[in-house]
């Protein structure tokens, strides 16, 4: 194991202001007021159902705040981090405000849980309440942090027990690999719930787990000591900056209370052991220590609880009559406004010139946004090596132009990928990243926390951030890939909101959706037909400048008999079974969605109410596909338009087999289309 | 007033036990006990010779008593005193970091001066780390009464009789 380092001892009971104490005991005091009185408050039925008391960890709080310089480093806190926040400056007031769920509350507008706390105007990101979710953030802000030159830190918050969660481990391996100026606390008070350390990991101070890696300091200190955890916490921080460098302080706290409002662990903690933790009551002991080394007398302390007592009061009088947020306010900044095109308003276009491949649009799209936003990122594996360029080379020739410090590989850790996007994304809002968030659409699912993390962020900080990223995924079947190269996922994420999904089907469209997802703010899930790159079908002219508004759809052949409503892969499928068609004397029109996520409804209307015979087709499932969410919305909206059931066409409830005679019977063809258009067309 | 005092936490249980064991193994009244909880610059200065009960608290740390006297000991000259530790930890559970408290307490007398005596070898025990270990030996005396608590009156006689030639 590696040495610690010895850590400067500058601050003590005898050499720190008395200005500079006076204000720890304030802050400690109220804090401590709030920790005991939050209870109260759901007794009541006012609120604060969630809280997670911090009573013992109080030392390792009020240092992580006091080193925090507010719009310059960057603050995630967990859900345990009352003191950590006012340490940061949020206000007594805005705690209050956040634990009953106030419209004005900082962090989410009474959107996220209370003991959540935030204020993205100062750096204090919103966070989620997965433990060690947020270290990937740090990581991702601190790459920013280091790009762009700055002496700051990101600082991550987080219990013990999160060492368990694989993300953390990306995290702290990521950090260590780019050498990033980062710090994880982990406040370790034993127990994660219920759960003691010792069914965690086999190590009691989880933090030396890591300690084989490379460029990564490990501090301990005693975070129910207030000059302990101040020695460690501006060590860690200096080392950082310095070295840039990541930094683990594991604190040594003690959990006076039960886990939170729903735990009571009276019923896993014996009688000796509480006492043995309250016995080491951080603010009880700070206070001894002022009296002790006479730097307060008992009367001077006394009059700041008193104080403290008044302040609660007033506060806790104000938060109650400041406004509750209203219902019509839920559909609020579930998506950021998106980049709108002034010159291709419909995404449709009149350009000439040869035919470009699918795979081409998208490689110069992506070259010539990064030529015009200098503040643009691409990251994913097989991202760069030499002439390699992402999975498919889509990417190809970006490192060489643009340079390892906006191009590069990420570690095969998907969740790293997408959650180190959403952390970049905080530093700025000039910035836009698109990462190829796995080599495959398969192997995309150990990035669906981070994926339902970035899909939050902006409902949940009530509008004050999006993570402004485009995930490209490589997906679809059709190239003999089995169960793990066949994938597409849409189905699976379009119930969750906050993200555009886009699911272009030929080369303009793919590029002009890219320019829009990069010039957005949001999140946008690009999903590339990956068996269209190299197609001759999916070439087409591409102006360069082209841009495809999102939601909207596009006819790609006009008829009068039947809609077919597609996407994807199955757009040429269902272009091909209309020609067929035609040859039997039907007028099939075939639109194009485009977007899944908006949805033009309007066009849908448009085209329904001229053919009034509608199918569905995807690859996707046909069971819990997206088409089912469409027959519904036409048969609720268009059911008296409508001269025959709503058919849908996709692929059989079955993961997709390898053999091409299992993958030509599990996914549609053009002759399945055929053969359900034209049992509709005769009903 | 005796020229040695041993110092612990009256108001400990276990370690308050142990203390007495070594107070006895003295001869009863050869040292002066005084309460960890109350110690201040004045004892220090005062007495020539130490014994201090430092048991190991959570994870290797100092008890709150004896972590909040250090700013005061530091500032304290223990040229041509002299120091003996011993402490309660547990190998079982707590392995990596088995009475790590006398090692701190131990840098902490070193670094202003003093003389550590009492050292014990470490064979008997097992544990993964200690910040107590020197080599082969413990800078002090390490008891364990959660796992070898049958051992202790032996270890204690065995201690004071060490002690009573280095001092």
């Amino acid at each position: 194991m590696k040495q610690e380092l010895k850590i400067p001892k500058e601050y003590s009971i005898k050499k720190t202001s008395k200005e500079t104490l006076e204000k720890w005991y304030w802050l400690m005091s109220i804090g401590r007021a709030i920790d005991e009185k939050a209870p109260n408050y759901l007794k009541q039925a006012i609120g604060w159902s969630y809280h997670a008391p911090y009573a013992g960890h109080d030392g390792i709080q009020l240092a992580v705040g006091q080193v925090f310089e507010k719009n310059k480093d960057h603050m995630f806190l967990y859900y345990r981090d009352m003191l950590t926040a006012l340490s940061c400056g949020i206000t007594p007031y805005e705690i209050i405000l956040n634990g009953i769920s106030k419209a004005t509350d900082p962090s989410s507008g009474g959107r996220h849980m209370s003991n959540h706390f935030a204020k993205p105007e100062f750096n204090i990101h919103s966070v989620s309440s997965l433990t060690g979710n947020h270290t990937l953030h740090a990581v991702g802000v601190a790459r920013a942090i280091k790009f762009y030159g700055d002496k700051a830190v990101a600082i991550s918050n987080q219990g013990e027990s999160s060492v368990s969660e694989g993300f953390v481990y990306e995290a702290f391996n990521g950090a260590d690999k780019e050498q990033l100026p980062v710090i994880f606390v982990i406040q370790d008070n034993g127990y994660g719930i219920s759960v003691p350390k010792k069914d965690q990991t086999a190590q009691r101070k989880v933090a030396n787990n890591f300690s084989g890696f490379k460029n990564l300091r490990i501090i301990h200190c005693n975070g129910k000591d207030v000059f302990d955890s101040m020695n460690a916490m501006t060590e860690a921080k200096k080392y950082a900056i310095e070295e840039s460098k990541p930094v683990i302080v594991q604190a040594n706290c003690v959990r006076i209370h039960s886990h939170s409002n729903s735990d009571d662990h009276l019923l896993y903690r014996s009688e000796a052991e509480r006492n043995y933790v309250e016995d080491y009551d951080p603010l009880a002991k700070f206070r001894r220590m002022l009296l002790r080394y006479e730097r307060f007398t008992e009367e001077e302390l006394t009059k700041i609880e008193e104080d403290v007592k008044k302040e609660l009061k007033k506060i806790h009088k104000e938060a109650l009559s400041a406004p509750d947020p209203t219902p019509e306010s839920i559909s609020d900044y579930v998506l950021p406004e998106p980049y709108v095109s002034s010159k291709y308003p419909e995404g449709l276009h009149e350009g000439q010139g040869d035919k470009k491949k699918l795979i081409t649009a998208l490689n110069e799209t992506l070259k010539t946004e990064f030529r015009e936003n200098p503040d643009t990122f691409i990251w994913g594996q097989d991202m760069a090596n030499k002439d390699k360029g992402g999975i498919f080379n889509v990417s190809k020739g970006m490192q060489k132009e643009f340079g390892p410090g906006r191009v590069f590989n990420a570690p095969i850790a998907e969740d790293f990928i997408v959650g180190t996007a959403n952390g970049m994304s905080r530093y700025n809002e000039k910035i836009r990243i698109v990462i190829e968030g796995a080599e495959f659409a398969d192997y995309f699912w150990p990035a669906m926390e981070q994926y339902i993390e970035a899909s939050h962020d902006y409902w949940r900080s009530n509008g004050k951030f999006s993570p402004n990223m485009t995930i490209r995924l490589a997906s679809g079947g059709y190239i003999g890939g089995g169960l793990y190269h066949s994938q597409t996922i849409e189905g699976s994420l379009v119930s969750i909101p906050g993200v555009r999904i886009v699911y272009p089907s030929f080369a303009d469209d793919a590029a002009g959706l890219l320019r829009t997802a990069i010039r957005s703010k949001g999140v946008t899930m690009f999903m590339e037909p990956k068996a269209l790159y190299q197609s001759p079908k999916a070439a087409t002219i591409v102006p360069d400048d082209f841009e495809v508004p999102f939601g909207k759809g596009r006819i790609r052949r006009e008829g009068s008999d039947m809609t077919i409503i597609t996407y994807g892969n199955a757009t040429h499928l269902s272009l091909d079974a209309a020609e067929m068609l035609e040859k039997d004397g039907f007028s099939v029109e075939v639109l194009d969605l485009r977007s899944l996520i908006p949805l033009d409804t309007e066009l849908i209307y448009k085209s329904v109410n001229k053919t009034n015979k509608v199918l569905i087709a995807h690859e996707d499932k046909l069971f819990g596909g997206f088409g089912g969410e469409i027959s519904a919305i036409i048969s609720e909206k268009l059911f008296e338009f409508l001269d025959g059931p709503v058919r849908r066409v996709g692929s059989a409830f079955t993961p997709v087999g390898f053999n091409p005679i299992l993958e030509r019977a599990i996914l549609p063809d053009k002759e399945r289309i055929y053969k359900i258009a034209k049992e509709l067309l005769l009903y | 007033m005796n020229k040695t005092a041993i110092i612990y936490s009256f108001n400990t249980q276990k370690s308050k036990k142990i203390s007495e064991k070594v107070i006895d193994a003295f001869g009863g009244s050869k040292v002066d006990s005084i309460n960890a909880e109350e110690v201040d610059k004045k004892v220090i200065e005062k007495y020539d010779q130490f014994i201090f009960s430092v048991p190991t608290w959570f994870d290797g740390e100092l008890p709150n008593y004896w972590d909040e006297f250090i700013p005061d000991l530091e500032e304290i000259d223990l040229k041509g005193k002299k120091f003996a530790l011993f402490g309660l930890g547990d190998q079982k559970n707590y392995p990596e970091n088995f009475c790590d408290a006398i090692g701190i307490m131990a840098e902490i007398i070193e670094g202003l001066g003093g003389e550590l005596v009492g050292q014990t070898s470490a064979e008997g025990y097992k544990f993964e780390s200690s910040r107590a270990l020197r080599g082969d030996s413990f800078v002090g005396l390490p008891l364990d009464q959660e796992n070898q608590a049958r051992l202790t009156n032996e270890r204690v006689k065995r201690w004071v009789d060490q002690l009573k030639k280095e001092f």
